[in-house]
């Protein structure tokens, strides 16, 4: 195969790297000529060095906050894929579970932080919970739809060759619901990641992004809050760039031939 | 294994291939069917009324009537899709449900529904791979395919295919399991005009394929609502009223097989033809709907 062409990525990259580029400058210049306090805002070129003296730090803080998003993510993508598919199949489990989901998607599951902490300790559980139920809605609702986007006429094929339920299922429902669920994955991942954040905060003793953010804008070290929000940023780049990816190889709503070759 | 290769389409074999016998075991037999749906605003619609019909074993019917008759709701009831208000129904002298069962039904749909995901050639695997216990065809597929036309497109996905080739590939589905009745839901309507005239002596060519030659004839139901295309196709048309659907004429075309396309210019296929439109146009019953209050 030969060497893919980056010419049109490289369209699609370099003008926003630009812009941010031109952005930094401009609040460089800011900070320099107005003289404003280091308190109050501190230089681009200050955090990037700061960033890079740094970076065994925020790295292993980094990949903790990483840890939980993912581990969130996990639990909350595979425990709500399984209910969905449960809801899919059984209108009474809808009845009973969708208010209660939409209950707590309308409750900032952040407000159960103090809670969680009482009930799972200060390890990383708690944490991990949040993570978990922040992810869990986006994927439910979408999983659900998902395992019933079935083209009726498909399903009676397989109904006129008396598959079984789980047949349905597996050959039917779930690559039908692949599209779906790609989509929820690429909401939720931000979300865990926010979850993970913002129960750091609270625990600040455990470490991560969070934490390091928390501890340091108490000591007033903007330059260091700064380079823990970068990696932050970097984190969430990396993993919506992975759930694309996945999307890519994994999804048959493809937009170029598979036979072509 | 006689290769089914080995049978053009002009071959004088495929007429004693689907016999239709008198004695055997009757395809189907509907006794009393009545089917009444319940409409959104609680009003009952009758869409099938008091219909009785026995359909020999090797026998092609074509079901016609007018949009809305109720035929392919009768074509449902048939293939154990929607459980009929009253009356019996029988396929090959089992439930449908039994005839599920044991794969003993073929059906191909207006929209060829195949599985975006899957290729071509896995599409056409479906029907084996599912209910694997009442896998006893000894299908080889890729003839399968070789036959409807498709060699060379096993690894496309049906998007990639035209609607007609697509078409090609749910008929391959719905035979790769062998079964006995072919059960079809106007499987041409979504095709230009040109494909959809080729693909009906296509249809004639495959009906007749089956890959043991100790099978009973298949028998099969065609729900169209082209005249031309039940009388090239069919060995008996079956012509229905408007709502509430009854059938309303029973019309032999007994032309023999293979039939080919020039048919479609003699006076006898014109004959025919005259016959059902006459008998489509005749006064029916309308269509009532039953208060539910």
């Amino acid at each position: 195969m030969a060497p893919p062409d980056i010419r049109p990525l490289l369209g699609w990259v370099l003008p926003p790297l630009v812009a941010l580029l031109l952005a930094a400058i401009a609040v460089e210049l800011w900070v320099r000529i107005a003289d404003v306090s280091i308190w109050v805002m501190p230089r681009p070129t200050g955090v990037i060095e700061n960033f890079f003296a740094d970076f065994g730090r925020y790295f292993s803080e980094g990949l903790k906050t990483l840890g939980v998003s993912l581990g969130g993510l996990a639990i909350g993508t595979a425990a709500a894929t399984l209910l969905a598919a449960g809801v899919a199949h059984s209108q009474v489990l809808e009845r009973a579970v969708l208010p209660i989901a939409i209950m707590v998607k309308v409750t900032p599951v952040v407000a159960l932080i103090p809670l969680f902490i009482i009930w799972m300790g200060h390890g990383w559980n708690p944490k991990i919970a949040i993570a978990a139920l922040i992810t869990y809605f986006p994927v439910l609702i979408n999983a659900i739809a998902g395992f019933r986007d079935v083209d009726p006429r498909m399903h009676d094929f397989f109904r006129s060759v008396d598959a079984s339920t789980w047949e349905i299922f597996r050959h039917l429902r779930l690559p039908a619901a692949v599209p779906y669920l790609f989509a929820s994955l690429k909401i939720s991942v931000t979300l865990s990641l926010i979850g993970a954040v913002v129960a750091e905060f609270f625990l600040s003793g455990q470490g991560g992004l969070g934490a390091v953010i928390w501890i340091e804008q108490n000591n007033l070290r903007l330059e260091q809050v700064f380079a823990a929000v970068l990696m932050l940023t970097l984190i969430g780049v990396t993993l919506s760039t992975a759930v694309v990816v996945a999307e890519r190889l994994f999804s048959w709503r493809l937009d170029q031939p598979v036979a072509a070759s | 294994m006689t290769s089914l290769t080995d049978t053009p389409p002009s071959a004088a074999p495929l007429v004693i291939k689907h016999p239709i016998e008198p004695d055997a075991e009757p395809a189907v037999r509907l006794d009393d069917i009545r089917l009444t749906y319940e409409t959104k605003e609680g009003a009952l619609l009758e869409a099938v009324d008091r219909t009785s019909l026995t359909i020999r074993a090797g026998e092609f019917t074509a079901l016609v009537g007018p949009s809305g008759c109720g035929k392919t709701s009768l074509l449902r009831v048939i293939a154990g899709l929607t459980a009929p208000s009253s009356g019996e129904v029988f396929v090959f002298g089992q439930t449908p449900k039994e005839a599920q069962r044991h794969k003993r039904l073929g059906l191909v749909f207006q929209e060829p529904a195949l599985l975006a995901w899957r290729s071509v050639e896995d599409n056409v695997r479906l029907g084996l791979q599912l209910n694997p216990r009442e896998t006893h065809s000894s299908t080889n597929v890729h003839e399968l395919i070789e036959i409807v036309g498709l060699s060379g497109f096993e690894r496309y996905r049906p998007a990639e295919l035209s609607g007609g080739m697509q078409q090609r590939a749910a008929l391959a589905r719905a035979l790769a399991i062998d079964p006995p009745l072919l059960l079809m839901d106007e499987p041409f309507a979504a095709l230009d005009e040109i494909t959809r005239e080729q693909m009906r002596y296509e249809l004639q060519r495959l009906w007749s394929v089956s890959h043991d030659p100790r099978d009973p004839p298949r028998s099969a139901v065609f729900v169209t609502h082209s005249v031309a295309e039940a009388v090239a196709i069919a060995d008996r048309v079956l012509v229905m009223s408007p709502r509430p659907g009854r059938i309303i004429a029973d019309i032999p075309i007994t032309t023999s097989r293979p039939r080919r396309p020039e048919h479609e210019h003699s006076d006898r296929f014109v004959n025919d033809t005259a016959i059902v439109r006459a008998a489509l146009r005749s006064p029916t019953t309308p269509a009532v709907p039953l208060d539910a209050a």
